[in-house]
């Protein structure tokens, strides 16, 4: 029993073809329970595709997922891979957390209602108990004068705040950000950023896609580069961003960023 | 030509009379015998001129030929839309006999007649009412049943297009193809006259109910999909990706978020089908439709159609305006 060293998340081989183009190709990641890691790359690289992969919103067509060892997500029938029950899939989606970039709030439920709703209909915990954790985690987002509006007189900026307050009801033990601030005007960057950091303090293991390098610097413990749905770099910020010296492509693509 | 004839025999006649002091029963048979004849030839003035023969009875005479000839020569004069002469020659009858009903009744109708014709059309409204109103209340009753039936209804077929199970897509797709594709009459009839000969015998309301409910289940099946289908494709992952399964997803997430876009082509099917209640008339059921043909063919008036009309629009217009403020509400978490 290593069960110590065990990584939190565990992919083998995994590739995601559409039609005939592969999304992602193939690949390999282990996660260590509380390690921050951010994949970078250019659009249509797989980032999304790879982070949905993980909490099964794409059904992948080879390899295999690990969660805390068990695998995940497929059985095997007659020799042929179909995807697990409904309720299995379901529960290993309550304990992976995703933030989408453009919120996807419940725009029919208050702010407090979207915090809710993850405790209240999937944990079915009573009303006053859903209600106190999400009082409790809208505080720590910093939106408890939210608490009773609809999300549409929120600012972006608010709204995924929400978005990741509601993720975290949950109280899950993977949070995966798919360009939480892509769509957000500058100005607001900032305050999402905060709370993404004050969650990795926190211990939380994240995955985050993102194109902000100064934030990948600054919070990951590892950075990936993606592209074409390849693993094409992956170290430290450090590492890779020195790795970009002698790479014309990790070094165009940052080139273009900063 | 005959008209002078018959002028001269009335001259004739008065002057024989005249000479008579008075005139015995056979005279009086004859008399009226006459003018009915005159009154056949469409001579209403010399029928007018011989029952104004007949005399006031004194103390000791018999009324009854005097009043029938006075209201007689009312009927005459109200025929010919002369109301005062029909007035005044009515109360020469209740000046003797202020008692004698049919100078009342006549006097009243009279009275009735000189008023003008809003007066009437609001007699007329008075008398057809009750039977409308009965007839809106089956209606209403009808439209509240199928209101019940077909939303429920509607979102099952809707939610099984949407399955990716085969069969149930497909059969719910035949339902909305059969029912949206046959005249709703034709279903009626089928439910109330055909499926008898498969020994189910139903009551029209139940009929009615069953025709009405699938069609509109049709119909709303399609709408709901429609409205399910447009909300945001990103609401279904962001509940399944705090773990809700497909159908809590639906009731929490999806559905209630379709209500607002629902309500204006839901109330547009609801409208029509107030409107559309009118085809059970044709199997027996007494609805609003049904109780104003009935009294148009009774009394030939078309005031029965025109309440009917007004019911109908007042009817609509309830539903237009309680659908308005359902969707304001259903919608009430867009506005900022
Ligand atoms: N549902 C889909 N059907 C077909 N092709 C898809 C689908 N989703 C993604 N793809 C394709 O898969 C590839 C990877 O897409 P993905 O969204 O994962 O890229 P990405 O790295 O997230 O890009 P971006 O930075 O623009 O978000 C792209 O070529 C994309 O067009
Ligand atoms: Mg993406």
């Amino acid at each position: 029993m290593s069960t110590v060293s065990q990584p939190l998340l565990k992919l083998e081989n995994i590739t995601k073809r559409f039609k005939n183009l592969t999304a992602v190709n193939s690949v390999n990641l282990d996660v260590a329970a509380g390690e921050k890691l951010v994949i970078i790359g250019p659009s249509g690289s797989g980032k999304s595709t790879l982070l949905r992969s993980i909490n099964l919103l794409e059904e992948i067509e080879e390899g295999t997922i690990r969660f805390e060892g068990r695998e995940v997500g497929y059985v095997m029938r007659n020799g042929k891979r179909h995807p697990d029950r409904p309720q299995a899939i379901s529960a290993l989606r309550a304990e992976i957390g995703m933030v989408f970039q453009h919120f996807h709030l419940f725009p029919h439920m208050t702010v407090l209602g979207n915090v809710m709703e993850g405790p209240l209909t999937v944990q079915h915990k009573p009303a006053d108990e859903a209600r106190s954790i999400a009082v409790e985690i809208l505080a720590k987002v910093g939106l408890s004068d939210k608490r009773d509006v609809f999300p549409a007189t929120l600012s972006g900026g608010q709204k995924q705040r929400v978005a990741i307050a509601r993720a975290l009801a949950m109280q899950p033990k993977l949070m995966l950000f798919d360009e939480p601030t892509s769509a957000l005007d500058p100005e607001l960057v900032g305050e999402v950023f905060d709370t993404i950091h004050t969650l990795a303090d926190e211990g939380m293991t994240m995955i985050i896609v993102t194109h902000h390098m100064g934030f990948a610097r600054e919070l990951a413990d590892r950075v990936i580069f993606m592209e074409s749905g390849n693993f094409l770099a992956q170290g430290t910020p450090e590492e890779l961003f020195s790795s970009a010296q002698d790479n014309d492509r990790i070094r165009g693509f940052l080139n273009r960023l900063l | 030509m005959k008209y002078l004839i018959s002028r001269a025999f009335v001259a004739l006649l008065f002057l024989w009379t005249m000479t008579g002091s008075c005139l015995g029963a056979e005279d009086y048979e004859q008399l009226f015998r006459q003018t009915s004849d005159l009154m056949a030839q469409g001579d209403l003035d010399g029928a007018l001129a011989l029952l104004k023969q007949v005399p006031a009875p004194k103390a000791d005479e018999e009324a009854g030929p005097f009043v029938s000839s006075r209201m007689q020569a009312a009927r005459i004069y109200a025929s010919q839309k002369a109301s005062d002469k029909a007035m005044t020659t009515c109360q020469e009858v209740l000046k003797l006999f202020p008692d004698n009903n049919e100078a009342r009744n006549f006097a009243a109708a009279l009275k009735d007649l000189q008023k003008p014709g809003w007066h009437t059309a609001l007699s007329d409204t008075v008398r057809f009412l009750p039977a409308l109103a009965k007839g809106a209340l089956m209606t209403l009753l009808l439209v509240f049943c199928t209101m019940l039936v077909s939303p429920l209804g509607g979102l099952l077929v809707a939610l099984g297009r949407i399955s990716t199970i085969k069969p149930i897509s497909g059969f719910c797709w035949f339902i909305i193809w059969f029912f949206r594709g046959t005249p709703l009459l034709l279903q009626l009839f089928f439910i109330y006259y055909g499926l008898p000969s498969l020994g189910i015998t139903l009551k029209p309301l139940t009929a009615a109910v069953i025709g009405l409910g699938l069609n509109y289940s049709a119909y709303l099946g399609e709408i709901i999909r429609g409205a399910i289908q447009s909300i945001d494709h990103g609401q279904m992952e962001a509940a399944k990706a705090i773990g809700m399964s497909y159908s809590q997803a639906m009731r929490r997430v999806i559905i209630p978020q379709t209500y607002k876009r629902l309500m204006p082509p839901v109330g547009n099917e609801f409208i029509a089908l107030i409107k559309d209640t009118a085809l059970v008339s044709t199997i027996a059921m007494v609805e609003l439709m049904r109780a104003a043909d009935q009294l148009f063919n009774t009394y030939f008036n078309i005031t029965a159609l025109a309440l009917a009309a007004v019911i109908y629009l007042v009817l609509t217009t309830i539903f237009t305006f309680i659908f308005e403020k359902i969707e304001y509400r259903a919608g009430i978490y867009e506005h900022r």
